[in-house]
């Protein structure tokens, strides 16, 4: 059965992907047929750039990977593991930073950062009479610390998990033999941890390599070319879907490399296994005066992930227009005119009512099927389902655009087309990775003894799965869910293809002012966007008590 | 068990490669639909556009009363058609009012609309197309309409009231003009200090005070580009003013919203180019920026293609004509867009913001305006990246 699932989640991933892969070998400039043919992939790996381009990609994907997911990894041991004071704020802190949108944090962090305009630099200036422009956001530094913020939440929700599920004994018997905390942490809780590590790392440089905004934004006033404005390019300039698809496959490559890797390092999963059949405990580190440090961190992620981009956003979305010096007069220049605008917008409700139950179904689908695959590899012994630890991943490498172009095709002419539907079923593609790659991630930490506890007694799959995996996976479930439910719930990129004419998708319209640069009602935008996701998460987590891996 | 699970395995990717290929045939093009050669498609005659600066009133009468005709004529066939679907890049806002005022004027007609950016325009339209899809009915917008026109994909349709345009193209309607300008920032740079035209942009004095589009993509530099190559006719004097924007060595943008918003706060002084609604709403606001009423305005058509397979064929050419009408273009104008005709008043027309005798660039370029990437290939990247 849980083959059956696996097979047709895995078909209606690969289908649309077999769909743009078919056309690079077939189709030229969209509206004119072509033969089939090698033209794109000739053009591709004759441009002289390509490879200036991807070095610039990988240092860009690579450091923001780094950052994010260190970062993240960070928070959720400190999180889980020591004795931090202000526990409640501690948990609470890393949690709302993944409500901002990575484009809201763009458009803040170039207002912060900018040479001459940037408020920092401004700051500087004023109070300090530093006249060197100190902060640059069009600068590769620029660009893998806005990026790597963005990366943090895939860090902390898949290491947090991991951290809270810990066979107590790996660590203790370390204590016993005299080791300090800190030469546990690095010689066994952090090797422990290096499924899920590597599981958030390679999607978040993934992410990285195909993400577009941060290139856009900020590498091209800096001059620093990406390698997936090389396909955006195919798309937006020549509307050469066939070349764009083309150009895709260097990153299915790279994908294919990277899944390689991580494959490798994880072949040996039992050794990983943290949650085994003999029953587990947190233990809290005391870590000493070190908890205030601990807290000093946590508040300043806090503040640097959210506090600070909002606060701008707020000033920007009410003062007239943004300059440093019309930025520091606030709030004796604010005006509410683009929130007016904002609430008036004609899809505003329709939209974010379409967008809410899309979300919720979408998330819930998504994690159910990505644990069932995950458990189709890892937990039965049906042979070829290593399969689908590519499959599963693949969406990943294709930059939205195109993948949302290969599900148009699919959908046209069934009676899904232009129907919620589609745009259900293409949210889905696009997001399984992450459910799928969370939930490798956390099984491959719970040790076989449990299941084959199971099956000697003559359980069968279904009994492991919903009496032993399942209930072993509610950290993680939660945390998929909330990430998934917020990234589905503000996507543009595959929504704006698979929406049609009277169905809107509340993101799609509201993100648009971000896209075509109209910052204030942008700022006002998502700052309606953002209280509401704030009010809606502590809802959840207060009063239904809502665990999202906390 | 090993082999029943890499049989399943193998039915469901099976399955997947026969739905692919279902998709795959789905939109394949028949012979009668799709352009098979590119090449041959480049040479198919089109008409060239036609610039008229000014008109007569007897021209404005005379448009009034074609428009009276024809909406007579087509109301009718279009109200039995009982839909109209758009898809425009405008913003939502301004399609709902638009839309609004069109179903106000036409009771009978419901109309639908879908926005999306220009290539997500194209990528869904001819995908649709290639689909056999009777799906939408006209395109609404400034890039996206001529590249789906050199597809096969938009029915020639020649507007009646041509004689008060600015730009007529005889096949796509212009409705609305994009006109882009020389803004800058009233707080970083003087009046007396500012370029006097389009080419002065390129005097090394302004390096490191310019924003600049990036040339190399389908955008308001590339498009004036095309415009002063057209008007000059010189070779030299336009390789010499593309070799001075490079040599300034300044930050290129690809979203000219956002480069212009950087203007404002004070990156950079000067803005090449700026959208003129962009300007004049920033303006009306008080923000401190300012346009060179000197340099010329450069015109870009804003056009309603009619999809060669519009279910709503009638209902389309009606909405078309509307918009360009008097009722349409004040609709037009009240959402900030520039109007089409010459013979209408308002903030935004280039007699109110250039001054009387303005000689505006358009953007008339039929290899640019259709295949943008081969214009720059031709005309821009060999000087910018040679």
């Amino acid at each position: 059965m849980p083959l059956v699932a696996s097979a047709i989640a895995g078909a209606a991933i690969i289908t649309p992907v077999l769909v743009v892969m078919w056309r690079s070998f077939t189709t030229g400039k969209l509206g004119f047929t072509v033969g089939l043919n090698l033209t794109n992939y000739l053009r591709v790996f004759t441009d002289r750039d390509l490879v200036p381009m991807l070095s610039n990609s990988v240092i860009y994907a690579g450091g923001a990977a780094l950052l994010g997911t260190g970062l993240g990894a960070s928070l959720a041991w400190i999180v889980a593991r020591t004795n931090t004071p202000g526990k409640g704020l501690v948990e609470l802190m890393p949690l709302y930073p993944i409500l901002m949108p990575p484009i809201m944090k763009n458009i803040a962090w170039i207002l912060l950062l900018a040479p001459r305009s940037g408020i920092l630099n401004g700051m500087l200036q004023q109070f300090l009479g530093i006249d060197t422009l100190v902060f640059n956001a069009f600068s590769m530094a620029g660009m893998i610390w806005v990026f790597g913020l963005a990366c943090v939440p895939l860090g902390y929700l898949f290491l947090l998990p991991v951290f809270l599920s810990f066979d107590p004994s790996l660590e203790e018997s370390a204590y016993i033999a005299g080791s300090k905390p800190v030469r546990t942490m690095f010689k066994i809780t952090f090797p422990l941890a290096l499924p899920a590590f590597t599981s958030a790392l390679v999607l978040n440089f993934l992410r990285g390599l195909r993400s577009f905004e941060t290139p856009v934004l900020q590498g091209t006033p800096g001059n620093i070319k990406v390698f997936v404005s090389r396909v955006y390019d195919s798309m937006a300039l020549e509307f050469n879907t066939g070349l764009a698809t083309a150009y895709s496959v260097v990153l299915v490559v790279m994908s294919i490399i990277t899944l390689y890797f991580y494959i490798r390092a994880t072949r040996f999963s039992e050794r990983y296994a943290t949650i085994t059949g003999k029953g587990y405990r947190v233990k809290v580190i005391d870590i000493g005066p070190w908890k205030y440090l601990t807290f000093a961190a946590v508040l300043l992620y806090f503040l640097v992930g959210i506090v600070i981009p909002f606060i701008v956003l707020i000033v920007v979305s009410m003062i007239p227009y943004f300059d440093y010096d019309t930025f520091m007069r606030f709030p004796f220049n604010a005006v509410l005119t683009n929130y007016y605008t904002v609430l008036r917008h004609p899809s505003f409700m329709t939209g974010l009512y379409n967008s809410l139950i899309l979300s919720v179904t979408i998330a819930i689908v998504t994690v159910l099927t990505g644990i069932v695959m995950a458990f189709t590899i890892y937990r039965t012994r049906a042979a070829g389902t290593k399969v689908f630890e590519f499959i599963g991943t693949l969406p990943l490498a294709f930059p939205p655009l195109v993948l949302s172009v290969g599900l148009l095709i699919i959908f046209i002419g069934t009676p899904l087309y232009n129907s919620l539907w589609a745009l259900g079923l293409g949210l889905f593609v696009a997001y399984f990775p992450y459910a799928f790659r969370n939930a490798s991630g956390a099984i491959v930490n719970i040790h076989k003894e449990l299941d084959e506890a199971a099956w000697v007694h003559g359980a069968r799959w279904r009994h492991v799965f919903f009496k032993i995996t399942l209930p072993i996976l509610k950290p993680s479930v939660g945390g998929a869910l909330f990430y998934i439910f917020i990234e589905a719930i503000r996507n543009v990129d595959v929504a704006v293809l698979l929406t049609s004419p009277g169905k809107e998708y509340g993101p799609v319209t509201l993100f648009e002012y971000f896209r075509v640069g109209q910052w204030a009602e942008a700022a006002a935008g998502g700052v309606i966007y953002l209280i509401i996701l704030i009010v809606a998460v502590s809802v959840a987590k207060f009063a239904f008590k809502m665990k999202f891996s906390l | 068990m090993e082999r029943k699970s890499r049989t399943m395995i193998a039915a469901a990717l099976s399955a997947s490669f026969w739905l692919a290929g279902v998709a795959w045939a789905a939109e394949k093009p028949t012979s009668q639909d799709a352009v098979k050669d590119p090449k041959a498609a480049a040479q198919k005659a089109i008409p060239k556009q036609v610039t008229k600066a000014d008109s007569s009133a007897a021209a404005t009468a005379a448009a009034a009363k074609a428009f009276e005709k024809v909406s007579a004529e087509l109301y009718p066939k279009a109200k039995q058609e009982g839909n109209l679907v758009v898809y425009s890049v405008w913003d939502v806002e301004h399609l709902r009012i638009i839309t609004e005022a069109f179903m106000k004027r036409y009771p009978g007609i419901k109309a639908t609309y879908w926005q999306g950016r220009n290539p997500e325009i194209v990528t869904r339209a001819l995908t649709e197309f290639q689909g056999g899809q009777a799906s939408w009915d006209v395109v609404l917008s400034d890039n996206a309409p001529p590249v789906i026109r050199a597809a096969g994909a938009i029915q020639s349709y020649e507007t009646v009231q041509k004689d008060v345009l600015y730009l007529h193209d005889p096949t796509m309607p212009t409705v609305s003009l994009q006109i882009q300008a020389l803004a800058y920032n009233t707080k970083k740079i003087k009046p007396a200090d500012l370029p006097k035209s389009w080419e002065e942009v390129a005097n090394p004095k302004y390096k490191g005070m310019i924003a600049l589009d990036d040339p190399m993509r389908a955008g308001p530099l590339s498009s004036m580009l095309s415009g002063l190559k057209t008007q000059w006719k010189d070779d030299a004097r336009y390789n010499n003013f593309v070799k001075g924007l490079k040599a300034l060595n300044v930050p290129v943008h690809k979203s000219t919203s956002a480069m212009f918003r950087l203007v404002i706060s004070g990156e950079y002084a000067i803005c090449m180019p700026a959208l003129l609604h962009d300007v004049m709403e920033e303006m009306h606001k008080g923000t401190p920026v300012g346009y060179v009423k000197t340099v010329p305005p450069v015109l870009f058509p804003r056009q309603a293609g009619i999809y060669v397979k519009a279910p709503n064929p009638n209902a389309s050419k009606l909405f078309a004509e509307w918009l360009i009408s008097e009722e349409g273009q004040k609709t037009i104008d009240s959402i900030g867009r520039e109007s089409a005709r010459n013979d209408f008043k308002s903030k935004t027309s280039i007699e109110a913001a250039f001054g009387k005798g303005a000689k505006p660039l358009p953007v008339t370029d039929q290899l640019f305006l259709e295949d943008p990437k081969k214009w720059l290939d031709t005309y821009v990247k060999p000087i910018w990246e040679g």
